[in-house]
């Protein structure tokens, strides 16, 4: 099976402005990959440059085995793109669109297209100008699952989508990974790739920050673990314990952080009279946000 | 034998996507198609306007005729008003010389500049070429498009003038004459649509540029063309598309060949370098 995406040292350069910084990684066949990072921070620009919508300053990239350039008209035909800011022309209608970009493809079963946009909850015959901003996002959805392409790249995929159709696109996502297709989506929201990514790629400023898969990156968290005792707590009881940081103490209440096994604290604790005990693993929000802040 | 009862076993299904006509459907196959049917109103409209705008001045002659307005200003000699005596000099100068081609010059400007310009100012122009069909093919189905538009707006002024040939006493003038007059006339459209159509993909500019450079240029050599005699300096009239449209008066000689002929190789050379210039450059947002 080819590799459907490899990128080697990638560099955009807008001007001066730097898109991206030599950027390698490589999305192995079948998996959904979770390409996020803040706005700005180089994913739509990565996108573009696999569509051949531009082209790289330096470095290459491979996608499905192919140049994205001297080979775009077949490679498009494999792809299924959805873009940032989904845009058609407005004054046709929904169906009307599709089965155009269908046509572009060298045609779609029709009842490929209507099940789709049933699901959605898509009407076909609505004009795309008089749609709501996440109806027109479906209309963009159904033409990138509607050729059931060996690749998807959708660059933020579920903006402007409710929680409803939010889950209904996972759905489609996770069944498209089960049929063997390969996923490839951008986010600026960790809980959005979280449910249904196998890897995650954390970028920023044009550079590969993070890339791990989705457990791995989970178990690296830390716990924020609160302790109540019966009596006063003591601080200096705590604070020398391996893996324990970040310790502060408010009346019988001591909070802090803890990197690694629990056990030094908890038996350090069990010492005294315990009223209350609680624990919260960072979310991978969070992890996500040190990523971001980390110079 | 087994193949067919397992044929009719499959359950019907539907073969279209609801949304849009039977017509809308029929254009849709293709860009080029689809490009038409997008325009169909707004093509109508230019073919209509010019073909009645030509068809009433041009039945203006006999009045003019009548009235032999001799003494034409010095000044508007370049434009083709010197002669009204003649039909073929009077459609020269009102109708052949000034309306109708400025008319057609504009619409090669507002096409041109929507057939790719107006689509990267949105961004649609990243959806279609994230599909399989390469810049080349999409830049030459968008102005076969414009070109259809063009021919169509040349067709109805040809038809628009035929009308009114005997009432109008135009009858010096052949046919063949008018039609080689429109086909210079397409040609032009096609010209100055090629120039906003390239503008357009060699620079990514935005609509309003495109259309704006490509009008101001019309206008431009359009005046030069006008004006050249005046200020003695004839051979400038060569650098504009109006001499090779009109100055080899196809109304009363015919279809000049190699006038034409420049006129189409100017266009294909422009579309040429576009296409040259968009397979190479990185598409704007």
């Amino acid at each position: 099976m080819t590799t459907p995406i490899e990128l080697t040292e990638l560099t955009k350069m807008y001007g001066t402005r730097r898109g991206l910084a030599g950027l390698t990684l490589t999305v192995e066949p079948g998996e959904v990959f979770g390409y996020l990072g803040p706005n700005g921070a180089g994913k739509s620009t990565t996108i573009r440059l696999l569509l051949d919508l531009i082209r790289p300053t330096s470095g290459t990239a491979r996608v499905l085995g192919l140049h994205p350039r001297t080979d775009a008209v077949q490679l498009h035909r494999r792809i299924g793109y959805l873009a940032g800011d989904f845009v058609v022309d407005g004054r046709q209608k929904a169906g009307e669109c599709l089965a155009f970009l269908a046509s572009l493809r060298g045609g779609v079963p029709a009842t490929r297209i209507i099940d789709l946009a049933d699901r959605l909850d898509l009407d076909l015959n609505a004009r795309v100008k008089s749609l709501s901003k996440g109806n027109r996002q479906k209309v963009g959805l159904v033409q990138a699952f509607m050729h059931q392409p060996e690749l998807l790249i959708l660059d933020e995929p579920t903006s402007g989508l409710d929680p409803l159709v939010q889950q209904t696109f996972l759905d489609m996502v996770t069944e498209a990974k089960a049929g063997g297709q390969t996923v490839f989506m951008s986010s600026h929201i960790m809980s959005e790739v979280e449910a249904v990514a196998d890897r995650v790629a954390i970028i920023r400023e044009g550079r590969l920050v993070a890339l791990d898969t989705v457990a791995d990156l989970r178990a690296r968290s830390f716990l924020h673990v609160r302790i109540t005792f019966a009596e006063p707590a003591r601080a200096e009881e705590f604070i020398a314990l391996p893996g324990v940081t970040d310790v502060r103490v408010d009346g019988n209440t001591l909070g802090c952080r803890v990197d690694g096994s629990p056990d030094a604290l908890v038996k350090a604790a069990a010492r005294h009279t315990i009223t209350g005990l609680h624990a919260d693993s960072q979310d991978l929000e969070e992890l996500f946000h040190t990523y971001y802040a980390a110079a | 034998m087994t193949t067919t009862t397992a044929r009719t076993a499959t359950p019907t299904t539907p073969t279209m996507v609801p949304g849009g006509s039977a017509l809308a459907r029929a254009f849709g196959r293709t860009m080029f198609t689809k490009t038409l049917y997008d325009n169909r109103r707004i093509f109508a409209v230019w073919a209509i306007a010019t073909g009645l705008l030509a068809m009433m001045y041009a039945s203006f002659y006999p009045q003019i005729s009548a009235d032999a307005m001799a003494n034409v200003p010095e000044a508007m000699r370049g434009f083709g008003f010197d002669d009204t005596g003649t039909a073929a000099g009077y459609l020269q100068g009102a109708v052949f010389g000034l309306l109708v081609p400025l008319l057609v010059t504009f619409y090669g400007a507002a096409t041109g500049a929507r057939m790719i310009s107006a689509d990267e100012d949105t961004g649609y122009l990243d959806l279609l070429l994230a599909h399989p069909i390469s810049r080349t093919r999409l830049l030459l189905h968008r102005y076969a498009a414009l070109a259809a538009g063009a021919l169509l707006i040349a067709a109805a002024t040809l038809a628009a003038v035929l009308a009114v040939r005997n009432s109008a006493n135009l009858d010096t003038i052949t046919v063949g004459n008018f039609a080689a007059q429109a086909v210079n006339l397409a040609l032009l459209g096609l010209l100055f649509g090629a120039v906003a159509t390239s503008i357009g993909a060699a620079t990514g500019t935005s609509r309003a540029t495109a259309f704006g450079l490509t009008a101001g240029l019309g206008v431009l050599s359009y005046a030069l063309h006008g004006f050249a005699p005046q200020i003695g300096a004839d051979w400038l009239r060569y650098l504009t598309p109006f001499h090779y449209y009109i100055g080899g008066e196809p109304l009363r000689h015919g279809l000049q060949v190699a006038d034409a002929a420049l006129l189409a190789a100017a266009t294909i050379a422009l579309i040429a370098a576009g296409a040259w210039r968009l397979n190479r450059r990185d598409l704007g947002r």
